[in-house]
């Protein structure tokens, strides 16, 4: 289909891009190696001092960092990229070549989420699925095909609810600097680098409902250990519908109002 | 652990951020979100620590510190954290990397103060966002903390030998970058250490054994655990001494480096020809 | 009687921009309440251009021909008036629309910067779904054309201007489209660039019928290439034809200019002048009159028989001037 060799050809180019700066490619490994290496060293020296943290241990705390990376390099393979050329610092709203993306005969939310990828975050999401793996190893309880079933459609459906965070972020750019309300939603979602758990209630509340990052990296890695239910899937499914929903609207909202304003 | 920012990324918004600092300090309204922004993503990984801590040790004590006491250890880190702070590596950097050598080889001492103004402004602007907000936190998460006037008095030399240590390291680390093209590398390595050992991911004392010793011995934790440890009373007098002689002997040796890749990079730099 | 494949009726853009004031108390009334002024971009524009024509779109900066371009390519909706493109509303945002125009811009690039113009080649290839076996045909005529076989495999960023303007060109015409926009296609380019691309768009719509509507800051732009301009000033159209018959028709004389042959107190010398004829500047023994277009012959040559010219030329009046002078005159 048109839009399927679409995808390839922009991954193909985006690789071609990065290809182009191979001194990049060293720092990145040196960054993802060291990122893991505090990540993991992290949560060991937590669970050093005492073994379970309302009902997460150092395991199931490891497989949720595993979660944390992967879904990380999810968002940096694809639609962190392309995100960000439209919205970004350097982005094409910004320098003004919007208007090239808005006359192509093609869809502008496909053009904005798939344009531009990041082919070294495979690697990143290898480091963090290692690590998942070898988190779940050594999980105590049965991990059961229904888990891995459970933890695959949470993972997909938080990544969904990834999406439209920053798709509905990217949206504002269109009516200010809505690049600000990235770096912010970057700075808390590095709490879902922990579980839920493992912050005090009121915060709980928060990740889940207002800003629902907690559930993105939790609730897979909860799948495993048995903490997530059922209910709480199907939620997060409804949610993430609802989300892109929501956040494809205000993409085209935001984007009329653009061509409305502009001159 | 996560930065805001990839590392060029980062630099280019700090180096913006600056200029406009020093040029507009009359226009810092418009541009306050900015520096807050940057200051709110410094103060996430001690706050996530302090919640993460603050649940695990529950009604008890890990390591001998109290729910409150992680508290004020934390909000402590975060105060400490941004006073000590270096942004040498992008400023001196910069000045290596965009060819602005010259201005060292003519007045010697201008960059040197030019990078010290702007540490200082920037400081200023960050501690506006960050007391209140630390305030605020206080008043929320009850921190405990009994500072004796001995700690307090121990505090502020360790605190003002914190911050030129931690601005020297990033000093010659800078100028390192003269020579070495491998330098980010070595600033990414930089950060992650200063992270483990520094008291960020927990107090030193409760790192595991090895990690322990290591923290005990290299510089980071005397650019910021250390004075936090001090006022905190976490440290008793043997451990204050030790503390302090292993503190001025690395600020002695950040300054040795310092002087010597200055002097190396302005013969290299003159004997290419400028 | 063929259907014009641009129609442009009534068009206006008005913008409401909220009045910004100056100092603490006015920005603290503008809390209040907040004023607007209207701002027309675009008002009331009609034209008409056939399939195959280059047109001229021409005005002061902020005039709105950038405003206009934006309406036809489908980037603004217009506040009224009708448009229609190729039997396209552009505004619509059609893909068959948007697959039958392209836009070219001086000032900004549509290349992926990191690698060589033949990827961005291909990917717009893909977009605008062009079959492969045209796509190699178009893009072999193209480069040919216009002469960049070697600048296919290095890298956007390490091409000059004038390079990466012929990527532009063949990125916006790769895909055939009947209608391409240009917007200052020449900025910045030195002179023999700029002649080389007229040439091409002049060879290039020769031979594909491709419809051109040109903006250009560069009266010789506009002179070697469109036979038809349209004046826009404030927004509202002021001219609509051949350059030359503007020319004819706001400053309908020549200019004569004369160096006196030196001899002793000359300068100083009544210069006898036939009637009707002006002088515009003088300086030492450098003289420029105006004529009337009819009479420059006759004039001219009586010119010769009274005075000791020692060299003499005939110029039309600087198109610009003629273009100043429509500008501030606000119509025709």
């Amino acid at each position: 289909m048109h839009y399927l060799r679409l995808i390839g050809l922009f991954a193909r180019t985006s690789f071609q891009e990065e290809a182009a700066y191979r001194a990049n490619f060293f720092l990145s490994l040196m960054y993802s190696l060291l990122n893991l290496g505090t990540g993991v060293l992290g949560v060991a020296v937590l669970f050093n001092q005492i073994k379970t943290v309302n009902g997460w241990d150092f395991a199931g705390t490891l497989a949720l960092l595993g979660v944390y990376l992967t879904v990380g390099a999810m968002r940096n393979l694809v639609i962190g990229p392309s995100l960000e050329a439209l919205a970004g610092m350097d982005g094409e709203v910004w320098s003004g070549r919007l208007d090239f993306t808005l006359i192509r005969p093609v869809d502008t939310q496909f053009l904005a989420s798939f344009r531009k990828w990041r082919l070294f975050s495979l690697f990143d999401m290898a480091l963090g699925l290692g690590v998942l793996g070898i988190a779940t190893m050594r999980i105590h309880s049965d991990l059961t095909p229904e888990r891995w079933l459970a933890f695959l459609i949470a993972l997909i459906a938080g990544g969904a609810i990834l999406y439209a965070i920053l798709l509905a972020f990217t949206a504002l750019v269109f009516w200010g600097p809505g690049v600000l309300f990235t770096w912010v939603f970057n700075g808390v979602f590095q709490m879902a680098r922990y579980p839920l758990g493992l912050y005090p209630g009121w915060l709980r509340l928060v990740l889940t409902w207002v800003i629902p990052v907690g559930i993105i990296t939790t609730a897979p890695a909860g799948a495993l250990t048995g903490i997530t239910s059922t209910g709480m899937l199907a939620g997060m499914i409804g949610l993430a519908i609802v989300l892109i929903f929501a956040s494809s609207a205000l993409f085209r909202y935001g984007l009329r109002h653009y061509k409305s304003a502009s001159s | 652990m996560n930065s805001i920012f990839t590392h060029s990324r980062g630099h280019g918004n700090l180096r913006g951020g600056m200029a406009l600092v020093k040029a507009t300090w009359a226009s810092w309204v418009q541009y306050r979100s900015f520096f807050f922004i940057l200051a709110f993503g410094w103060m996430i990984q001690p706050l996530i620590y302090l919640l993460v801590w603050t649940t695990a040790a529950g009604g008890k004590t890990i390591g001998g510190l109290n729910r409150g006491e992680f508290v004020a250890y934390y909000l402590v880190l975060i105060l400490v954290n941004q006073i000590t702070y270096s942004q040498t590596n992008w400023t001196i950097g910069d000045l290596v990397r965009y060819g602005q050598m010259n201005r060292l080889l003519i007045r010697p001492l201008s960059p040197f103060y030019d990078t010290l103004s702007s540490e200082m402004a920037g400081k200023v602007v960050y501690m506006i966002f960050d007391l209140p907000i630390v305030l605020v936190l206080a008043l929320i998460l009850r921190p405990e903390m009994y500072v004796t006037p001995i700690n307090l008095l121990a505090f502020i030399p360790a605190l003002l030998l914190a911050w030129a240590l931690r601005f020297f390291w990033g000093y010659w680390l800078a100028l390192l970058a003269f020579w070495a093209t491998r330098a980010d590398a070595l600033l990414a390595l930089q950060d992650s250490l200063v992270f483990l050992l520094a008291g960020q991911v927990a107090p030193v004392a409760l790192l595991p054994g090895a990690l322990r010793t290591a923290a005990v011995i290299l510089p980071f934790r005397y650019m910021v655990g250390f004075p936090v440890e001090v006022l905190t009373g976490q440290v008793n007098t043997p451990g204050l001494i030790m503390g302090f002689v292993i503190q001025t002997g690395w600020l002695v040796l950040a300054l040795v480096l310092t002087a010597v890749f200055w002097r190396l990079g302005l013969r290299r730099y003159s004997a290419v020809g400028g | 009687m063929t259907v014009p494949q641009i129609t442009v009726q009534g068009l206006s853009k008005i913008y409401r921009v909220p009045v910004r004031a100056e100092g603490l108390r006015a920005s603290l009334k503008s809390l209040i309440k907040r004023t607007y002024n209207d701002v027309h971009a675009v008002l009331d524009v009609s034209f008409a251009i056939e399939s195959g024509e280059i047109v001229g779109l021409i005005g002061p900066n902020g005039a709105g021909k950038t405003t206009t371009l934006k309406i036809l390519t489908g980037l603004l909706h217009p506040t009224t008036g009708l448009a229609r493109v190729a039997g396209f509303i552009p505004w619509q945002r059609k893909h068959a629309y948007l697959r039958q125009i392209s836009m070219v811009m001086g000032n900004k690039s549509q290349m992926i910067w990191d690698i060589p113009p033949m990827d961005s080649f291909r990917v717009l290839g893909e977009i605008y779904s062009v079959p492969s076996s045209q796509f190699k045909q178009t893009l072999d005529e193209l480069i040919d054309l216009l002469d960049m076989q070697e600048l296919l495999t290095k890298p956007v960023r390490n091409l000059s201007l004038g390079e990466r303007m012929k990527c532009e060109l063949v990125a916006g015409l790769l895909y055939r489209p009947v209608v391409m926009f240009l917007d200052e296609p020449t900025l910045g380019l030195d002179v023999s660039m700029q002649l080389r691309l007229r040439r091409f768009l002049a060879e290039y719509n020769r031979k594909s019928g491709v419809t051109i509507l040109l903006t250009s800051h560069y009266m010789a732009d506009v002179m070697a290439l469109c036979p038809r301009v349209i004046l826009i000033h404030h927004g509202k159209l002021l001219y609509d034809g051949e350059l030359g018959a503007l020319a004819q028709k706001m400053a309908p004389f020549k200019l004569v200019r004369i160096t006196l042959g030196a001899e002793n107190g000359s300068v100083s010398r009544e210069i006898p002048l036939p009637a009707g004829v002006e002088i515009t500047q003088r300086e030492n023994n450098l003289l420029t009159l105006r004529v009337g277009r009819a009479e420059a012959p006759s004039v001219t040559a009586q010119l010769l028989q009274s005075l000791p010219v020692a060299d003499l030329t005939v110029e039309d009046p600087p198109i610009e001037a003629v273009i100043d002078q429509v500008y501030m005159e606000g119509g025709v």
